[in-house]
């Protein structure tokens, strides 16, 4: 058994650790309500992007399709975080990510590797695959326009001059604190969409032209998913990390509450002790 | 008073303004134009320049855009804008130092580089800023 000391140093350290995990799951919450906050702030934006792009592109589905020629190549977009203590939370994203670059690879696409995310990007540094483009220390805000529009741009660029053939990007959908499940999205080339939206194009007065206005819905369009998915991501990382530090505060309470037992067993066990010697001595006198 | 329509102004980052206009005057790739009630259906670009709401009340609203979508359906209008600012918070100086960065980036650029393109809108959305003032078309 542990000595007195040993153990009461134990305790004190789960103590801070406690304190720490304690503060960072508040502050994860606040985090989390922010971040929900801002990803329903975006739902009208996509929604009605959504169908004003829907209409539109319907009426000109040949233009949707990547440039010929163009090298049978995935770009793929990563969204992870910055910073640890989340859970599982990168490592299902990478998980992810690796999967889908297996199945691309069987289609015979060479993928292009985009980390958005500290830890995305170490975590395939260490694996030795290569990347592409990083974009890391995203602070204080993951979902930012500016960012969003950074990526699509660079996406568009390589989708429109033919190095790539197909773009997408994984990142957790938030469905709540507790449950964040990570999704590939793919963006481009646009699937048209359902042919009982297509009639509904045909009723709009287009200015300049049809032909000339895609690629601006396209450009948003794409830095409208974008911006969705670094939404998301922020949100599932802080109500992931948010389930971690609140299990890891728990693990804190039940170990105190264990190692408090065995201090006093071992404290009571050097009572009992000294008490014997006492007697053990006292006996030995009176012989 | 005049007959009004309903207006949206949506940013990625949220709803800027939802309500009953008599005006809207923006700013297309053929150059300005203006929405009135009763307007078809349509659907254009915007370039980046400051949109101007006329409200029912005789007052105006205006932001600053630096481009997106609009749109008009069934009497409604929708403008879809990437980023949007009230002219009051915008830094004319350091909108200024971007004009000129992005007259040489652009310069420097041929015509055929694939962000060209984008090189000319930031060109514009900082002159746009730059000349807030200007392009202000509410009486104040």
């Amino acid at each position: 058994m542990a000595t007195l000391k040993a153990i009461r140093r134990r305790i004190a350290s789960v103590k801070t650790t406690q304190q720490t995990t304690r503060a960072m799951k508040l502050v994860a919450a606040s985090r989390l309500r922010r971040a929900q906050e801002a990803l329903l702030n975006a739902r009208p934006y996509h929604e009605a992007l959504k169908r004003v792009s829907d209409s539109l592109l319907a009426s000109a589905p040949a233009a949707l399709g990547a440039p010929e020629g163009a090298r049978r190549a995935l770009m793929l977009v990563v969204v992870t975080s910055d910073r640890g203590l989340c859970g599982g939370y990168n490592a299902n994203l990478t998980r992810l990510a690796e999967e889908t670059m297996r199945k691309a690879r069987a289609d015979g696409l060479e993928v292009k590797l985009f980390a958005i995310g500290r830890k995305g990007a170490e975590h395939f540094k260490r694996a030795k695959t290569p990347l592409d483009g990083e974009r890391i220390n995203n602070l204080p805000r993951l979902a930012t326009v500016g960012l969003a529009r950074d990526v699509a741009s660079r996406m568009l660029h390589d989708f429109r001059t033919g190095a790539v053939a197909e773009a997408g990007v994984i990142y957790a959908a938030f469905h709540s604190a507790l449950s964040q499940r990570p999704t590939y999205e793919k963006l481009l080339p646009v699937a048209p969409p359902p042919a009982d939206s297509a009639a509904r194009g045909a009723d709009y007065l287009v200015e300049p032209s049809a032909a000339e206005l895609i690629p601006a819905v396209l450009r948003s369009y794409v830095e409208a998913a974008i911006f969705h998915a670094l939404l998301e991501g922020e949100a599932s990382e802080h109500g992931a990390r948010m389930t971690a530090m609140d299990s890891a505060t728990n693990n804190a309470v039940d170990m105190i509450a264990r190692l408090t037992l065995e201090m006093n067993r071992a404290r009571q066990a050097q009572i009992t002790r000294e008490l014997m010697d006492i007697v053990g001595g006292a006996e030995a006198l009176r012989g | 008073m005049a007959e009004t329509f309903n207006f949206r102004l949506i940013t990625p980052t949220g709803v800027l303004f939802d309500g009953a206009v008599e005006q809207v005057t923006a700013v297309g790739p053929l150059g300005e134009f203006g929405v009135l009630p009763m307007h078809t259906n349509f659907i254009t670009s915007l370039a980046p320049g400051v949109i101007t709401l006329r409200l029912g009340d005789a007052s105006f609203n205006e932001f600053l855009l630096a481009g997106g979508l609009a749109e008009v359906k069934d009497g409604v209008m929708t403008a879809l804008a990437v980023e949007a600012e009230a002219p009051g918070a915008v830094d004319r100086a350091r909108a200024a130092v971007e004009a000129t960065t992005a007259e040489h980036r652009l310069a420097a650029m041929s015509m055929f580089d694939p962000e060209y393109e984008e090189a000319e809108q930031a060109l514009r959305l900082a002159r746009a800023r730059a000349q807030i003032e200007q392009l202000r078309r509410a009486p104040r």
